[in-house]
C-alpha cells in the first residue's frame, strides 16, 4: 500500500468521525436556535395579544387563527407555559405537531387565558436535511481527496519516484552510470537527493579504490614472490647443500608457489566481480569438454580413476570462453583431487546441465559452506580452497545454478545452464 | 645464447643473470627502457626477456620498436600482470612467448632456448645428453638411435630435464611445467614421480644409462653417472 493511499484512508476515516460528531453538534445547535426563535415568535404574538386586550378587553372567547383568548371567571396569577400539542394543519389538512404557549394575563382586575400555537419545524425534518447535506459534503470531500491523492502521488511524488528509479538502475560496476537525480522544489526531496548523491559518490569512490587496491595488490605481490622464487632456485642449485637444507628450500618453494597462486586466484575472483570478463562469445562446450578430458586423461590414469563420460553433441553456451574453461577445469581437477586411488569419475553433459560425480570421503564441512572462499573439507589439505569459490562465482556471473549432493560415497556437482525444456 | 634482460627489479635481474651465466650463456641487464634501447643499438642479442612495467616506459612500446628495428630478435615477455589481455596483445605485437611472474628459472631457461632455436636459422634440430638424443622437429627421442615410445607428457618431461641438464629440478617446477598453474596439489608430485619412473624405465630398456638422479626426494637432476 503506498503512502498516499494510506494517508487518504486515514483522512477518510478521520473525516467520517469528524462529520458524524459535527452532525450531532450542528443538529443540537440548530434545534436550540429553532426552538428559541419559535418561542420568541410566540412571545411576540403574546405581546401583541396583550396590547389588544389592553385596548379592548374581550368579553367573550375570541378565536383567531392559531389563537384563543378568553376571560376567566376569577383572578389568577399570571403565568406562561410552553407545551407541545397536535393540531390539524389548515393547509396540509393533517395533524401536525405544534408549539403551544398558554398564558394567563391580568388586566383591569380580570384574568385572561391566552393560548397561542404555531406549527413547529420538526426534528425529523432538520435531521433529514442535515444528513442529506452532510453526506453530500462528505462525498464531495471524498472525491476531492481521492483526486488530490492521485494527482499528488503523480506530481508531488514524481521527483521521489524518479529518484527511486535512479536508485534501482544504479550500478557500482558501471562507471558511466552516474545518478542523475531529478530537481525538486520540495525540501525533503532535495535533502534526500543530496544525501543520495553524496552517498553514491562515496560508495563509488570507495569501491573504485578497493578494486584498484585488490588488482594492484595481486600484481605487486608477484614481483617479490618472483624474487624469492628465483633466489631459491639459484640456492637449490648449490651442490654443497645438505639434504635438510634442500628439503627446507623446497618447502619454501612450495609455499611461495601457493602464495602466488592464491593471490592470482583472488585477483581472478575480483576481476569476475568487476565484470572484466563480460566479453561473451559462442562457446562449443561439448568440444571444449572433450578436449579437457583428453588433457586430463593421463591424470585419471595415474590415479587409477575410471572415467565415464556421456556428452551430448553440439551443446553451446554464450559466455566468456576463458571463464567456462576455467569452470570445467576446476571441477574436473576437484573430482580427481578429492578422489580415492582407483575411484571413479562420471561426467554428463546435456543441453541444460553439466553433472560431475566422483567417489570420495564425505565432507567435514556443511555443504552450503562448500562454495565459500577458503572453505576446505580438510584444513590440512594443500589446496587453496578457492577452486569451488571461483566456480560458484562464474556460475553466478553467468546466471547458472550450481548444486552439490553427497550420496553413497559419491560427490555430485551439477550446474544448470538454463531451465530444462520440460519445465518451460 | 646472448640474452638481454629488461627488468627494473635489481634482485630479480641478478638471479636470472646468475642462472644463465652458470649455463654458459651471456645475459646482460637493462633496468630501463632507455638503457635497453641503448644496448640493442650497441650489441647483438638472440633473445630479449622483457618486463612490461618499466620505470620510464611501457614494455609494449619497446616490443613494437624491436619488431620494426630488430626483427630477428626473440622476445619473451615476463610480467607480473597475469592478464590475458596483455598476453594476447604481446603475442599479437610479435612476442614469441609470455611468462607470468613468478616463474621457475628452469622454465625461463627452457623457453629461452626454445625461442633461440626457433629464431636461429639453420640452428640445432636436436639436443641431447650422451646417448639420449631429442629431435625437436619430429619430437622423437632416440637412445642409441633406437626411438623411444613416449607419451606426450613423457616427451615434455624428458625434454625439460635435458634442456635443464645438470640442474636440480624440483618436483614443483616439473609439475608446473607439465600441467601449468592449476596442478597445485600433493597429487601432482606423485604424478611427476610416476612419469619419471616410466621415462627411466623406457631409457634403460632401450639400453641407455639412468642419468636421472633423485635429489633428496625433492627433485631430480640429469647428470653423468659417477
Amino acid at each position: 500500500m503506498n503512502l498516499i493511499v494510506r494517508i487518504t484512508i486515514i483522512f477518510v476515516v478521520v473525516s467520517l468521525v469528524v462529520f458524524a460528531i459535527g452532525g450531532v453538534i450542528s443538529f443540537n445547535i440548530m434545534m436550540g436556535e429553532v426552538q428559541y426563535e419559535q418561542r420568541r415568535f410566540l412571545e411576540e404574538r403574546l405581546d401583541r395579544v396583550e396590547n389588544m386586550i389592553e385596548r379592548r378587553a374581550p368579553e367573550d372567547t375570541i378565536r383567531w387563527a392559531k389563537m384563543i383568548v378568553y376571560p376567566l371567571a376569577d383572578i389568577q396569577a399570571e403565568k406562561m407555559v410552553f407545551s407541545d400539542t397536535l393540531v390539524l394543519h389548515a393547509q396540509l389538512g393533517r395533524i401536525e405537531p405544534h408549539l403551544r404557549l398558554d398564558a394567563i394575563k391580568n388586566h383591569n382586575n380580570r384574568s385572561y387565558a391566552i393560548s397561542l400555537y404555531d406549527v413547529i419545524i420538526e426534528e425529523d425534518d432538520i435531521r433529514d436535511g442535515l444528513n442529506t447535506s452532510l453526506i453530500t459534503m462528505y462525498l464531495i470531500l471524498l472525491g476531492a481527496v481521492l483526486i488530490i491523492g492521485l494527482v499528488a502521488s503523480y506530481f508531488i511524488l514524481r521527483p521521489f519516484n524518479l529518484t527511486l528509479a535512479q536508485i534501482k538502475t544504479f550500478s557500482l560496476k558501471d562507471p558511466n552510470n552516474g545518478m542523475i537525480l531529478p530537481k525538486s522544489g520540495v525540501s525533503e526531496f532535495k535533502r534526500l537527493n543530496r544525501f543520495l548523491h553524496e552517498m553514491t559518490e562515496k560508495v563509488r569512490s570507495d569501491y573504485r579504490s578497493l578494486k584498484e587496491f585488490s588488482e594492484n595488490a595481486s600484481h605487486e605481490f608477484q614481483t617479490p614472490i618472483a624474487i624469492i622464487q628465483t633466489k631459491l632456485e639459484v640456492l637449490l642449485n648449490n651442490d654443497r647443500l645438505s639434504m635438510e637444507e634442500v628439503e627446507q628450500l623446497s618447502a619454501i618453494q612450495r609455499a611461495t608457489r601457493r602464495l602466488s597462486n592464491m593471490s592470482n586466484a583472488l585477483a581472478l575472483l575480483t576481476k569476475i566481480e568487476n565484470n572484466e570478463f563480460s566479453e561473451a562469445s559462442d562457446v562449443a562446450i561439448s568440444k571444449l569438454l572433450l578436449n579437457l578430458l583428453e588433457e586430463f586423461k593421463e591424470l585419471f590414469e595415474l590415479k587409477g580413476l575410471k572415467l565415464s563420460s556421456t556428452l551430448s553433441e553440439d551443446v553451446h553456451l554464450n559466455s566468456n570462453e576463458v571463464l567456462i574453461e576455467l569452470m570445467f577445469t576446476n571441477l574436473i581437477n576437484n573430482a580427481i583431487r578429492h578422489n580415492w586411488e582407483g575411484g571413479s569419475v562420471s561426467v554428463v553433459l546435456n543441453e541444460s546441465t553439466f553433472t560431475i560425480t566422483n567417489t570420495g570421503n564425505p565432507l567435514h564441512v556443511d555443504p552450503s559452506e562448500l562454495f565459500r572462499r577458503f572453505k576446505k573439507s580438510n584444513q590440512s589439505d594443500q589446496s587453496m580452497g578457492l577452486g569451488l569459490a571461483i566456480v560458484k562465482k562464474i556460475c553466478d556471473f553467468n546466471g547458472y545454478t550450481i548444486e552439490y549432493r553427497f550420496a553413497e560415497e559419491k560427490h555430485t556437482v551439477q550446474i544448470t545452464f538454463r531451465p530444462s525444456k520440460q519445465s518451460v | 645464447m646472448k640474452l638481454l634482460l629488461v627488468e627494473d627489479q635489481a634482485e630479480l635481474a641478478k638471479s636470472v643473470k646468475m642462472y644463465f651465466m652458470a649455463e654458459g650463456d651471456v645475459c646482460e641487464v637493462a633496468p630501463t627502457f632507455a638503457k635497453a634501447v641503448e644496448k640493442l643499438y650497441a650489441f647483438q642479442y638472440d633473445v630479449m626477456l622483457l618486463d612490461l612495467m618499466l620505470p620510464d616506459g611501457n614494455g609494449m612500446d619497446l616490443l613494437e620498436s624491436v619488431r620494426t628495428n630488430w626483427p630477428g630478435l626473440g622476445v619473451i615477455i615476463i610480467s607480473a600482470k597475469n592478464a590475458l589481455d596483455d598476453k594476447l596483445k604481446g603475442l599479437e605485437l610479435g612476442a614469441d612467448d609470455y611468462l607470468p611472474k613468478p616463474f621457475h628459472l628452469a622454465e625461463l631457461n627452457a623457453r629461452s632456448k626454445a625461442v633461440y632455436r626457433r629464431r636461429k636459422e639453420g640452428g640445432q634440430k636436436g639436443i641431447g645428453f650422451n646417448e639420449i638424443q631429442i629431435n625437436l622437429e619430429t619430437r622423437e627421442v632416440a637412445v642409441n638411435e633406437k626411438i623411444l615410445d613416449l607419451t606426450r607428457k613423457e616427451y615434455d618431461l624428458l625434454h625439460y630435464i635435458i634442456v635443464n641438464q645438470k640442474r636440480l629440478l624440483t618436483k614443483q617446477a616439473i609439475a608446473e611445467h607439465l600441467w601449468g598453474d592449476y596442478m597445485d596439489t600433493a597429487d601432482s608430485f606423485d604424478f611427476v614421480y610416476q612419469h619419471i619412473k616410466n621415462v627411466r624405465k623406457k631409457i634403460v630398456e632401450a639400453g641407455g644409462k639412468d642419468y636421472i638422479k633423485t635429489v633428496y626426494g625433492v627433485g631430480y637432476k640429469l647428470k653423468e653417472e659417477e
